[in-house]
């Protein structure tokens, strides 16, 4: 049985308790009132389909698939204005977070958003050498749709590139690998440690 | 020398609002022996301020008349005004508090003929329209002001308006060389009822009160109304003078909040449909650009009032979003545009008005540090019930965010409790 | 009434301005010539301390016993003119004369003859008043009566008795505690306003039981309520058939409320399902469950999903249902719902509001705990509960925009009180009546029981104020019944929530307990607190017409077997209503008269008709119109100097023969300014303001008899903040005297 099936069965349609019992911050969602404050305050409010004070309420009406597939809680780009005037003082943008990586852990997490794909990159950029290779994940993103427009996106910004590599604030090569942490391998260890842990508590309320 | 006749058999009630006034005259007309005080230079408290009550849309001075007239024409309330409890003493049955007495500069023989403000130049901002307007530097507060007595603002002292003032006096009735002083008498049982402030809106900082000049409060609202208030009774904004006509209420502004208050003021619906109420009284129904738009996150218009909410409702004049409002910014005219979600649906609006009216929360006067005495006081600021206040009682706005009927209703039970304690006593001593 | 010899004193004031202004000699003159006074004397001062010892010393040397002030309004140094053991009159030369005409040469005659006018008002008003004292007919009785034994009633009886009064507490069923004794707990009282209480009733029970002061009468109810404050003999009445009587000072009635029946909101299924229960029926399954879990009445299963639907039939002006709000109900969901998050361990509860009702600090409070112990809230609003083995909710999300339909296990329906406050005495006045003004019964309407059976001839219960509530409709005065020395307290009153029900008992308390005190001494309530007067009536005079026992806006007055009034003078509020009815004038007060009036109104001086000098009769009401016209003078806005202006008690106590007496005397016009009628009224009097529009809409014919016109006599609305428009309405009338020409009536 996959995990969102098991969570599926274990919460019987009670999604409100799964996102307090599993989502990071996800036990604050019961204290929205509904005022709408952190909707109108989001700065990129026009691009999400339900403003978080929606998707509180709609976990509340258990529209579990609605909520986990939405692509809405990965526009969130943590500006923390929703955090500040919620008179609650619901941590809102770590809802959000928590959200998506739930939707993400449970493999229901929108595929097509570009969010969600910057997010996957920069992590695998970062595992790799314990750090981000700024050079290489800027190259991904330039060449994400592809080798032409990758070309026009890197001509694009060539200025900006050359002012940064000036200012030494990129190095070119980088781009043969670059330098990593030094105990790689052991914070590789330590991540796949709490990945572990909280794969198992996952697991574990999911019985 | 102000002289306090008082035994232990009197009741002290502090603050002269709606609540302090009510209590002492119900324990005053049961045969009690009252002393009032009031930290300011007359009486009626905040309901002085307001233009109309809901949801009678009638007028406070009419009811402040009639209490006004009672508490005069009973021999046993003395009334202190420019004065603070600074402390208390002993127990129930037998308090001792301690008086301070601002020097008003005008003693009794004042007749209120005006003249020494007619002599005076100099001019202050007039607290009782919240700055909106000056007063002089002698001044009648406001038109129903009692005790019937010019103030001498104390800034004016040293100043030649100051001996202007006295000059013009026919009647010996300013004296510059008055100091503070402080009594000391006796009380069986006090009434705490201090009120309350208007939350500091200064301190909601996306709604622009400091910055914008079409932002005001509720409070001030109130003001304009007035006839005699900053505006001849003219609903105009600060702003550019320009009447406005499309209004919009912020409510909870302030309250149920954590960052602010985190109560419910209560009052701030009603007052909100209540305001509402005053666009068509001022253009008419016929006006189509005067309209008003009422963002609220629950309207709290309970029990009996719901009527009232239903005819605002059923006022096509009047519109509700149910938001609270994100922020507000300015165009290049200087009106606010008020932003947020409209949560019923999810509907943005960017929706420009005249002005911006903040309803804003009830906020007690007196701060739990500040109290002179040890009492039972709730994270909110507001005096609690409890045993171990003793021959304590709040009344009013400072034991809960309450309208005028539940004030009055808090403080004539206040009053009872007050009489059972000086009864005791009175049993006592034969 | 008083019987001794007027010595008549008039002290005029030449200070603020008056001597500057007016010939205060002249002043003096008329007061002696015209008003008979035999005391004068002028002070340049009058308020200040040596003024009012020069009037006090004439007063202990037996030459004074009547004062008239010429000096600033009655409204003003209340303080320095009260003699109490004399009769004080005023002429208002200052707010009502010199502050309210200009300042120069053209205006000075006219305004120096409605000084001397005042002068001669005060003095004629002086000479035909007498100082009140009370009759005589009062008692103190410190004994007060309680109607209900639920916690309203129970409160009322314990601060009474803890002020050291005795109270008889009457209760109709066989046990104390009313609706109170039957909830699992309570909605919280103190801080952190996080959890249902204990109700604490049993202890309250038992407090009443054993305290000395009160005498608990079960199974009983009023039968017979007759008498005033002071004196009250109530008929108590056993179910067993047995009956006592007691003799009371005041009264309260708790009587409290009833639920709202859910068959009128039939969407809702009420009957149709065991498991759709009110929220009074759900206190019983959750005192049922004892520590265990809450079960469903229909099988006994444990109870794991629950939908609140709130405001059932509440605000809703739908046939059958509540018009208003009970205001505490999503309080109480709230904490019925924490009951199954208690009870019955994870158990859905969710909370269909529409605007969440949780005021105050305690409300925020409790709202917060509730959110926190995973009560859903949702704004929704249900439109069917579909009866079936599970029973489903179908409501419409508003925030979601979206319709639902969600299955419970249980429903709790969120009901409303209604009033248990016996029947309304003015019920036909609100009917819709027939062509012949007979009000039409509606059918079906139901009887509704006595709760007082008032010995009054204006009906056996407390009027209502709306949907049955009998709140007084004062914000500033919410205890003033218009039955005086019997006051509300709780639900009856308007709907309120335990902690409420018992501030308000405790007010209740405190005005009962004043009305027996003021009542012994012969002293009036409210507005004319303390006044010692009360109406005198010449009874050889009366000819039995009924208008004053059926216009009394308090229901005071009485009929004897011969249909004679009996005034039962501390049910009188002394607004004087029943003296501005009276067709054949018998009815006054020492202070107040027919005669006050009329005489002030005789003393004018009426010029020649070709002085050009009209005279506009203004009656002012003491409480709105009056103060409104004074701040006219304080602000110095003009009015026309041809108005005579006399403050009335209420504009309801002015008698036509005023009006017709002016008309005849020559008087141009005449000005009536009350205050606001109809539903929304502020006359402090509640109906007198109304009794007088309605008899001025008879003057007409009055006038035409005299062959006068119409717009002579005008009425109006007047409030206390018409500061522009209240000398404006009487400058309107000089305008119209200007155009339709000087009366006739000159002689």
């Amino acid at each position: 049985m996959s995990l969102n099936t098991a969570m599926v069965e274990k919460y019987r349609n009670n999604f409100l308790q799964e996102v307090a019992g599993n989502v990071e911050e996800g036990d604050w969602v019961k204290m929205c009132m509904q005022c709408g404050v952190c909707a109108g305050s989001c700065p990129l409010g026009n691009a999400w389909e339900h403003t978080p004070q929606k998707l509180f309420m709609m976990i509340r009406a258990n529209k579990r698939d609605e909520v986990l597939t939405s692509d809405s809680m990965w526009m969130c780009t943590s500006c923390y204005n929703c955090i500040v005037r919620c008179p609650r003082e619901l941590p809102i943008t770590h809802i959000m977070h928590g959200l998506a990586t739930y939707a993400k852990k449970l493999g229901l997490a929108p595929q097509s958003n570009p969010t969600q794909w910057f997010s996957e990159t920069f992590w695998n950029n970062m595992m790799k050498k314990g750090r981000v290779n700024e050079l290489k994940l800027g190259l991904s993103l330039y060449f994400k749709d592809g080798f032409v427009s990758g070309i026009k996106e890197s001509i694009a910004h060539q200025k900006l590139g050359m002012n940064m590599m000036k200012a030494k604030r990129m190095a070119p090569m980088e781009i043969m690998g670059g330098h990593g942490v030094k105990d790689l391998s052991g914070l590789q260890k330590m991540i796949k440690k709490a990945q572990d842990i909280e794969a198992e508590r996952l697991e574990a309320n999911s019985k | 020398m102000t002289e306090v006749v008082a035994t232990n058999q009197t009741i002290l009630v502090v603050g002269a609002g709606i609540s302090g006034i009510t209590a002492a005259v119900e324990a005053a007309e049961t045969g009690k022996n009252v002393v009032l005080v009031e930290k300011r230079a007359y009486m009626g408290g905040r309901i002085s301020q307001l233009y109309k009550y809901f949801p009678k849309l009638c007028f406070p001075s009419c009811g402040l008349e009639i209490n006004q007239r009672r508490l005069s024409a009973q021999g046993g309330i003395t009334v202190l005004t420019m004065a603070e409890v600074s402390g208390v003493t002993g127990a129930e049955g037998d308090y001792t508090a301690t008086v301070k007495i601002s020097p008003r500069y005008v003693n009794e023989n004042c007749t209120a003929c005006g003249a020494c403000a007619d002599a005076v130049e100099a001019e202050f901002d007039n607290d009782h329209n919240y700055g909106m307007d000056k007063h002089k530097g002698a001044y009648l507060p406001y038109n129903m002001a009692k005790p019937e007595r010019f103030v001498i603002d104390p800034r004016i002292i040293g100043t030649e308006d100051a001996e202007k003032a006295k000059a013009a006096c026919k009647y010996d009735a300013i004296d510059l060389d008055m100091q503070e002083e402080t009594v000391e008498f006796k009380a069986g049982a006090i009434i705490w009822a201090t009120g309350w402030t208007p939350y500091d809106a200064n301190k909601i900082q996306p709604y622009g009160y400091d910055r914008y000049d079409n932002v005001i409060t509720s409070v001030e609202f109130e003001r304009m109304m007035d006839k005699f208030g900053p505006t001849g009774g003219k609903i105009l904004r600060p702003g550019d003078g320009k009447e406005a006509k499309d209004i919009a209420f912020i409510q909870c502004a302030g309250s149920r909040d954590r960052n602010h208050l985190k109560h419910c003021s209560r009052i701030c619906c009603m007052a909100s449909l209540k305001q509402s109420t005053y666009i068509t009284e001022q253009y008419g129904a016929e006006d189509e650009d005067a309209k008003g738009t009422i963002y609220y996150i629950d309207i709290r218009s309970i029990d009996r009032f719901e009527d009232f909410y239903r005819k605002v409702q059923n006022d096509p004049k009047i519109s509700f979003v149910k938001s609270k409002v994100a922020n507000i910014i300015v165009d290049k005219e200087n009106n606010p545009v008020v932003k947020g979600v409209d949560t019923e649906g999810y509907h943005r609006y960017e929706t420009k008005h005249d002005l911006v009216v903040l309803a804003v929360g009830m906020e007690p006067n007196v701060t739990k540090e500040s109290f002179p005495v040890e009492i039972a006081i709730n994270e909110h600021g507001f005096i609690e019930a409890d045993e171990a206040n003793g021959g304590i009682f709040a009344a009013g706005c400072a034991s809960d965010a309450l309208d005028v009927n539940r004030a009055v209703q808090s403080a004539t039970a206040a009053a009872l409790r007050a009489v059972q304690v000086v009864n005791k006593v009175a049993g006592a001593e034969g | 009434m008083a019987n001794y010899d007027k010595k008549l004193g008039a002290y005029i004031c030449s200070g603020c301005g008056i001597g500057d202004r007016l010939d205060v000699s002249q002043l003096e003159t008329t007061a002696k010539r015209d008003g008979k006074a035999a005391n004068c004397k002028t002070h340049d001062f009058l308020c200040s301390k040596a003024g009012v010892e020069m009037i006090q010393k004439d007063i202990d040397d037996g030459e004074v016993n009547h004062v008239i002030i010429g000096g600033c309004s009655r409204r003003s140094k209340i303080e320095a003119f009260r003699f109490p053991e004399a009769a004080v009159t005023r002429a208002n030369l200052r707010e009502g004369c010199i502050w309210i005409r200009p300042d120069n040469d053209e205006a000075q005659e006219t305004t120096q003859e409605m000084a001397d006018d005042l002068i001669r008002m005060a003095c004629a008003e002086s000479k035909y008043m007498n100082i009140p004292t009370a009759s005589g007919e009062q008692e103190l009785n410190k004994t007060l009566l309680v109607v209900g034994g639920g916690i309203t009633g129970m409160t009322t009886a314990l601060e009474s008795a803890k002020a050291g009064y005795n109270v008889v507490l009457v209760e109709k069923a066989a046990e104390l505690g009313g609706w109170m004794a039957q909830l699992h707990k309570r909605t919280p009282n103190k801080m952190p306003y996080a959890a249902p209480q204990d109700t604490g009733i049993d202890a309250t029970i038992a407090a009443v039981n054993d305290h000395a002061n009160i005498t608990v009468h079960l199974n009983t109810t009023v039968s017979k309520t007759e008498g005033a404050p002071g004196r009250f003999k109530v008929e108590l009445a056993v179910e067993s058939g047995s009956a006592s009587t007691v003799d009371v000072g005041a009264i309260v009635q708790a009587s409290g409320f009833n639920m709202f029946d859910p068959a009128n909101v039939p969407a809702m299924n009420h009957d149709k399902s065991a498991d759709i229960v009110t929220n009074m029926e759900l206190e019983a399954l959750a005192n049922a469950a004892g520590d265990g879990p809450i079960k469903r009445p229909s099988d006994g299963k444990q109870v794991s999903s629950v939908i609140f639907i709130q405001n059932v039939g509440q605000n809703s002006e739908e046939e059958g249902h509540l018009p208003y709000h009970s205001g505490i109900g999503d309080m109480v969901s709230i904490k019925q719902a924490m009951y199954f998050k208690h009870l019955n361990g994870d158990c859905d509860t969710t909370i269909l509001f529409d605007n969440l009702r949780t005021p105050g600090a305690a409300g925020e409070d409790f709202y917060r705990a509730g959110q926190d112990a995973m009560v859903t809230f949702r704004k929704g609003i249900a439109s069917e509960v579909v009866a079936g083995g599970d029973l489903e909710v179908k409501f419409k999300d508003m925030i979601l925009d979206e319709e639902f339909t969600e299955s419970a296990d249980l429903v709790v329906l969120d009901v409303g009180m209604v009033p248990n406050s016996g029947p309304d005495p003015y019920a036909a006045d609100n009917l819709p009546k027939d062509e012949d003004g007979n009000p039409i019964e509606e059918e079906n309407a139901v009887s509704v029981e006595s709760i007082l059976n008032l010995d009054y001839r204006q009906g056996t219960d407390l009027p209502h104020l709306r949907h049955g509530f009998t709140d007084s409709h004062f914000i500033c005065f919410p205890y003033e019944t218009r039955r005086t020395g019997i006051y509300s307290a709780g639900p009856v009153r308007r709907p309120m929530d335990i902690h409420q029900t018992m501030e308000d008992a405790a007010g209740a308390a405190m005005k009962a307990i004043q009305a027996l005190e003021n009542a012994g001494k012969g002293r009036a309530a409210h507005p004319r607190s303390g006044d010692l007067s009360y109406p005198l009536f010449r009874k050889e005079g009366c000819t039995q017409c009924k208008r004053c026992t059926v216009e009394c806006p308090f229901g005071a007055i009485n009929e004897d077997e011969k249909g004679f009034p009996v005034f039962n003078e501390s049910r009188c509020r002394r607004c004087g209503t029943c003296m501005g009815a009276c067709p054949v004038r018998v009815i006054s007060f020492d202070n107040y008269s027919v005669d006050t009036v009329g005489q002030q109104i005789k003393n004018v001086d009426i010029p020649d008709e070709f002085d050009e000098k009209p005279r506009i009769l203004v009656l002012a009401c003491e409480n709105d119109a009056y103060p409104a016209l004074d701040m006219a003078g304080q602000n110095g806005i003009e009015y026309s100097s041809f108005a005579r202006i006399i403050p009335v008690r209420c504009l309801g106590s002015v008698n036509t023969i005023w009006l017709t007496d002016a008309l005849n005397s020559g008087y141009d016009g005449i000005v009536l300014m009350g205050c606001s009628k109809g539903d929304e009224y502020q006359c402090h009097f509640v109906k007198g303001s109304e009794m007088a529009h309605y008899r001025m809409g008879k003057i007409a014919d009055t006038l035409q008899t005299l062959s006068l016109e119409e717009e002579r006599v005008a009425t109006y609305e007047v409030a206390i903040t018409d500061i522009q428009r209240a000398p404006k309405l009487i400058n309107d009338m000089a305008e119209t005297i200007e155009q339709i020409g000087m009366s006739p009536f000159k002689f």
